[in-house]
């Protein structure tokens, strides 16, 4: 089972709650504020809940499981090389180091981006089998 | 000393009678000028029999004046003058962003001709679909984060009702995050200034979106492109884009930490290519490889598109719209060093004319023959590469940065795909990730000093200046960009499409997969009269395999 009535009727869920909660924060502070970014979070959960509700109906893809916890150290590898980059700044002032804490951080960010996470979301491809 | 001190004060108050009296004989001359020049302009009798040379058309008398019983005044003039100059510049960037929108259609030929043709429909449908995503998330909310607080442009007549930055103050000094105001642009917002920068910024956002699709097509299901592409207008780019263009911390790091002139980045290497690019590697590594792209042992399998005439006329139809997108990131064509909109144009032709010429050479020395798609990549690459340096360099240095791009992307696409094991179709993660991060670090390294707008950048004083011109630190600057773009966005966006896949699921099934996604996803095929040719063996086992 592809696309249907019920993907089209979650999609149209989605635009309102987002329409609908953006609205709410484009006219803040106030009562009527709050009120619409409320109503639209809510029409923005329900929007999720068909989603979770007819995903499974949608048929099985061609994709093994990919591992949580190597996923997260992949991505807390990449996040953290940036952190360290940004730290640079503040330890020290001079070029020189700014530029070494640029490229540690950077090589930190790739290790996670281009070794952990492809080796994660691989780990059991449907090609290996 | 008493008459020293009148005769002191007697000359002071000749010399201001003087001054005054000189100064209204000036007054004086300029509106008898301004008379004779109202007085000798075309009469209507004069206007009636035609003016095919031009030369009546457009004189004194198309000057608006305040008040009629005194006739055309300096402050007339300076005032046309004023509108004229912010005409000009609106009329420049708009043009400028409706080429960029024609570039939508470039990219989906390319992405379309490098896909089979039983998925042409979806592919295609994706690329059309994206614009009205991406410009109502834009609407919404993403203008307001990216825009929200970037008054202070003098060329689209100020900005000013885009005033609200949220700020945070951290060891003493003020970090811009993201903008407030603009959300619907209703309000204050509902002005002609930030109605061109909406289209124009517009525009960009969706360039950077219609960039994932090439590397999920073939196997991205219809409602989770949607979804993503509507959040990451919404929210991915613009974040990234206040804090490179918006006022936000990036470009402040020149005036805050003394790094050159804080992250510079022209007209989107960064912002626009490396944000859709590492996009793309997110979401094809989160979607996964199509069926029958690599064998057991780990090797891959080439799936040819189905129309190479549609990829390279698709090439032609970006490289043109990028005459829109570099030369117009100006803003303006009139004052504040936009003159150099002609440099920045030949620049953005040259880098494309050597990139072609390096994949081209490339492709042809190590594999014997010059693969068209590798030649429209590296036009495209070289493109890319030069978008943010295109307004800080020279021709030489233009042709340098997009030949190393021609290099790069075909060593990128061997890199994605046979050591990272990545499927891109298209190779988007390779010309917009790789070859836009390689565009953001050459302006740190290629930038002249020779550009002038309006005598700073990013709020600092002179021109931007790169490593081989003197300037390190604006290298630095770059490199922070460069990890903000790895470590925040690509992450970002990971999190988020990895989110999507718990919640609806990013990829079709096996069957839609092996049927093609026109008919499941679409309902009708791309080319309904066309004969299928069966699929090379190694497909139908792989497809045979994953279906049971």
């Amino acid at each position: 089972m592809a696309a249907n009535n019920s993907q089209g009727r979650s999609f149209g869920l989605f635009l309102t709650g987002l329409t609908t909660a953006c609205a709410g924060i484009a006219v803040m502070p106030g009562g009527l504020g709050v009120a619409l970014l409320i109503v639209g979070l809510v029409i923005l959960v329900a929007s999720f809940a068909m989603f979770i509700k007819i995903k499974p109906l949608e048929g099985k893809p061609a994709l093994g499981a990919q591992p949580a916890v190597m996923k997260l150290v992949g991505s807390a590898l990449s996040a953290g090389g940036w952190i360290v980059a940004l730290f640079g700044l503040h330890l020290t002032s001079s070029v020189g180091g700014r530029m070494a804490f640029a490229i540690i951080g950077l090589a930190i960010s790739l290790v996670g981006v281009v070794v952990i996470l492809p080796s994660a979301c691989n780990k059991n491809a449907i090609w290996k089998a | 000393m008493k008459k020293f001190r009148n005769k002191y004060l007697m000359c002071a108050v000749m010399l201001l009678l003087s001054m005054g009296s000189a100064g209204h004989a000036r007054a004086q001359s300029a509106a008898a000028d301004l008379k004779a020049a109202a007085a000798a302009a075309p009469t209507t009798t004069q206007l009636s029999q035609g003016d095919p040379g031009g030369t009546n058309t457009g004189t004194i008398s198309d000057v608006p004046v305040s008040n009629a019983k005194a006739g055309v005044t300096v402050g007339d003039v300076a005032n046309q003058v004023g509108q004229n100059k912010i005409a000009i510049n609106f009329v420049w960037t708009l043009v400028a962003g409706f080429l960029v929108m024609f570039m939508q259609a470039g990219f989906a030929m390319v992405e379309a001709g490098l896909c089979r043709v039983k998925n042409a429909n979806h592919t295609y449908m994706m690329n059309f679909t994206v614009y009205a995503c991406g410009l109502f998330a834009y609407w919404l909310i993403g203008f307001a984060i990216q825009m929200g607080g970037a008054a202070g442009n003098g060329n689209l007549g100020g900005l000013a009702s885009l005033s609200g930055e949220h700020i945070l103050t951290l060891f003493g000094t003020h970090w811009g995050l993201w903008g407030t105001k603009g959300m619907f642009l209703s309000g204050h917002t509902y002005d002609v200034g930030v109605m061109v920068i909406f289209l124009f910024e517009m525009v960009f956002m969706d360039t950077a979106l219609t960039i994932v699709t090439g590397a999920a097509a073939e196997r991205w299901k219809f409602l989770t492109f949607c979804v993503s592409s509507v959040l990451m207008g919404a929210f991915t780019y613009p974040l990234f884009g206040n804090w490179a263009w918006g006022g936000g911390w990036l470009s402040a790091l020149g005036s805050n930490v003394g790094l050159g002139h804080g992250y510079c980045d022209f007209a989107g290497s960064g912002v626009v290519h490396a944000v859709g690019g590492l996009t793309a590697l997110a979401v094809a590594l989160v979607i996964g490889p199509r069926i029958g792209k690599f064998n057991r042992d780990g090797s891959s399998n080439p799936i040819q598109g189905h129309d190479i005439s549609a990829v390279l006329v698709g090439c032609f139809i970006l490289a043109f719209g990028w005459f829109g997108f570099n030369p117009g990131s100006t803003l303006g064509a009139s004052a504040a060093g936009n003159l150099r909109i002609g440099t920045i144009a030949v620049d953005t032709m040259l880098a494309g004319c050597t990139g072609t010429f390096a994949s081209i050479l490339w492709m042809w020395i190590t594999k014997g023959k010059p693969d068209a798609s590798m030649a429209g990549n590296g036009l495209l690459a070289g493109l890319v590469a030069i978008t943010a340096p295109s307004g800080f360099v020279s021709t030489v240095g233009a042709a340098i940065i997009g030949f190393v791009a021609g290099v790069l992307v075909c060593w990128s696409v061997a890199f994605v795909e046979n050591k990272m094991k990545v499927d891109d179709p298209v190779g988007a993660i390779s010309v917009h990730g790789t070859c836009g991060l390689w565009g953001v670090l050459s302006v740190g390294l290629f930038a002249d000093g020779t550009s002038n707008y309006g005598g700073a950048w990013n709020g600092v004083n002179g021109s931007v200046t790169g490593l081989f011109y003197g300037d390190a630190s604006q290298l630095v600057a770059q490199l922070i960009g460069i990890a903000t773009l790895i470590g925040f966005v690509f992450t970002f966006s990971f999190i988020l499409n990895w989110i999507l896949d718990i919640v609806m699921g990013q990829r079709v099934s096996a069957e839609t997969e092996v049927a093609g996604l026109d008919l499941p996803e679409m309902g009708a095929l791309g080319y309904p009269e066309f004969v299928f040719k069966p699929e090379p063996s190694y497909m139908t086992m792989a497809e045979a395999q994953a279906s049971a």
